[in-house]
């Protein structure tokens, strides 16, 4: 395969897992992600790796657990309902510390909702995707290059602080075919897995994995040590900033929705607003410290998001409510426009630093 | 009762987004006039959700619950349970709607197999339809528990390697009052199958075969003559099951008895396109053997379990 080629994105997330080493996936159909099962039931066959179209979105979490379990780098994609689907999977995954890269290009919601693009399973990712205490890493592409960029990215995180991570794109995301350059996914890193199951052939110590405590001191002491861990992941929280050192106005948007408010944070330069744009890469950890810091400096926050209004609440405790923070969002299955995303920031620049957004 | 005397009542009006040709339409269109005005359906993210149009034009005609995936076989029996006490303490007149679900092959042999198999355990009262078209046809053709051996669908690009499920004979093994396979080339015994599974409490589960031309691969205009070669080869077979006793029915139970020879299965594989790599294959006759065995196989075995 030559390095360069041009990819759907849905297919440059299964070539990055392939790359990545993921020789195990696991899927289920739902639009708009349904192309990387595709891609994967083409490729997986010839280079000796499982395709498994599971009996449901339940089944193929589980066996994502399995395989995990026995160490293996894997994989399961789907589409909003059927991430929710897979909740108490990827609850049991961190609970069991297993490494496993889980895939959702969000279409709208809530319910069966549309097969159109959506943001609206930020809180489902960041917050609450399973019962329990626990995080996800959860990366956001905004570029099929970054699909796969950051595919190859979360199977080495999940490894590294033995984690489930999630790919939060979009149905746009997933369906646009761009460039991409692959030479990336030819320098994989490995890790030791002493703790898997793999047979002990009576010649070590057996490998336990557990999330049932019925001790309620135990399950304490774990879920403590495992947000200690956390407080180790939360430094690899990063953002892409654009014209951000002089901007009073500060956009704030990830995935699809960056690309639109970067063509309207120039038009607003061009009409002399300062504008400049913070994109958060990761969504968890998230880059608050990066927001404080802009704060410092701007007048006023535009969050765009293709949702009710769900990462606004993050770049809010993040700056800690110092400034106004707009809303600029569609949702059900809309996208934002570069028009609207100007349009907003043209309000908020009129804002000056007032505290409170809500009267606009 | 010929074709020209079924009601007038349509439950599929204009404004459908369904492909040209589309089984589960014209299936619907049928069932409907069996189970008239007074019924309530369920349907799971399927063609049949995908296409009904853009409200206002919705090219359905019946009042409609949409359910998760995975949950027709629960919602199904809850509707019935919330309507039983309305009706028997007379706050609703009138008589109690007939309650069913249309269903896709995936939604019943796959992620919605736990549900139904609950539902018919507790003889749930409604009718649980599935229109087996082989295929996750709705997401661009992936495979199910349905599509049989050989057949190449984007997630099984060189052919399926397992045999399809026999859900309607799981079914009858749980022992509902009424199980039935029915065909779209056969449009008088679907809907004598439905009027019969209208009149009969509790659980019921009727499997239409459902030729989709475009999984399949052939023209729109040869729905019902797929459908017609299907049974006509043995490749689906019509029986129907009252209280566990099953009778096979019209052209399948003439296979069984001997008074009809099938039809070589290559009529059935060269109308339809996912065969065509199999038909050029240098173990064409291989193949083509293991689908006969197999055929033989499961009209024996029905034969067999009618005779219980």
């Amino acid at each position: 395969m030559a390095d360069k080629v041009l990819m759907k994105g849905n297919e440059a997330i299964a070539e990055a897992a392939i790359m990545a080493g993921c020789r195990h996936f696991f899927g289920y159909p739902i639009t708009p992600q349904t192309e990387i099962s595709a891609y994967m039931a083409k490729r997986m066959p010839k280079i000796g790796g499982t395709f498994l179209q599971a009996e449901s979105e339940l089944a193929a979490i589980n066996m994502v657990y399995g395989a995990a379990a026995a160490g293996a780098r894997t994989m399961t994609s789907s589409s909003s309902p059927g991430i929710a689907l897979k909740s108490e999977g990827l609850s049991f995954l961190a609970a069991c510390d297993l490494p496993s890269v889980i895939v959702n290009i969000q279409r709208g919601g809530p319910g069966l909702g549309g097969i159109r693009p959506s943001q609206s399973d930020y809180f489902h990712a960041t917050r609450s995707t399973g019962h329990g205490d626990f995080h996800m890493i959860v990366l956001a592409p905004n570029t099929v290059q970054e699909m796969f960029d950051l595919t190859l990215e979360a199977f080495d995180l999940a490894d590294k602080y033995r984690m489930p991570a999630m790919i939060l794109g979009d149905g746009m995301l997933g369906q646009v075919m761009e460039p991409v350059d692959i030479s990336r996914g030819n320098n994989i890193k490995t890790y030791v897995k002493d703790w898997a199951l793999t047979g002990t052939k009576g010649l070590r110590k057996r490998n336990v994995v557990n999330s049932l405590y019925l001790s309620a001191e135990e399950l304490e002491l774990l879920n403590f040590q495992r947000f200690d861990k956390y407080k180790e992941v939360e430094k690899i929280a990063r953002t892409e900033d654009y014209l951000l050192e002089d901007a009073e106005v500060v956009v704030v948007a990830y995935g699809i929705c960056a690309r639109i408010a970067k063509n309207a944070i120039d038009t607003a330069r061009k009409n002399g607003i300062k504008a400049g744009l913070i994109r958060p890469v990761t969504l968890w950890p998230y880059p608050k410290h990066q927001l404080k810091a802009a704060a410092e400096k701007a007048k006023a926050f535009v969050v765009v998001e293709m949702s009710m209004g769900q990462m606004i609440e993050d770049v809010e405790l993040s700056i800690r409510c110092s400034r106004p923070v707009l809303l600029c969002n569609r949702t059900g299955g809309m996208v934002p426009t570069r028009e609207a995303v100007l349009e907003s920031i043209e309000k908020a620049a009129l804002l000056k630093g007032e505290q409170n957004a809500d009267s606009i | 009762m010929n074709i020209k005397e079924l009601p007038e009542i349509e439950y599929i009006i204009p404004g459908t987004g369904a492909c040209a040709g589309c089984p589960s339409t014209i299936g619907l269109r049928l069932v409907g006039k069996a189970l008239g005005e007074n019924a309530i359906c369920l349907l799971t993210p399927s063609c049949a959700v995908a296409s009904m149009g853009m409200t206002p034009k919705t090219c359905y005609s019946f009042p409609a619950l949409n359910i998760c995936f995975a949950s027709a076989g629960a919602s199904g029996g809850a509707i019935s349970m919330a309507l039983d006490p309305l009706y028997s303490k007379k706050r609703l007149e009138g008589e109690k709607p007939v309650v069913f679900a249309w269903v896709g092959d995936g939604g019943t042999y796959d992620i919605g197999f736990q549900g139904l198999s609950a539902a018919a355990e507790r003889n749930d009262d409604f009718i649980f339809f599935c229109y087996n078209n082989e295929a996750y046809s709705n997401t661009g053709n992936q495979r199910s528990g349905a599509t049989p051996q050989y057949v190449p669908t984007t997630t099984s690009p060189l052919g399926k390697e397992m045999l399809q499920k026999n859900v309607p004979l799981l079914m009858l093994e749980h022992r509902p009052p009424y199980v039935a396979t029915a065909s779209l080339a056969y449009p008088l015994d679907l809907y004598r199958k439905v009027e019969k599974a209208k009149s009969i409490k509790g659980f019921r589960y009727i499997e239409i075969h459902m030729p989709c031309c475009t999984s399949w691969k052939f023209p729109a205009a040869e729905t019902i003559e797929v459908s017609r070669l299907a049974i006509r080869t043995g490749s689906w077979l019509l029986w129907e099951a009252e209280n566990g006793k099953l009778s096979l029915n019209g052209v399948t139970a003439a296979l069984a008895e001997g008074k009809r020879k099938p039809l070589p299965v290559e009529e059935y594989l060269k109308a339809q396109g996912r065969y065509a790599w199999l038909l050029k294959s240098p173990d064409k006759d291989y193949y083509i053997g293991n689908i006969e065995n197999n055929i033989r196989r499961e009209l024996e075995f029905m034969a067999g379990r009618a005779k219980l």
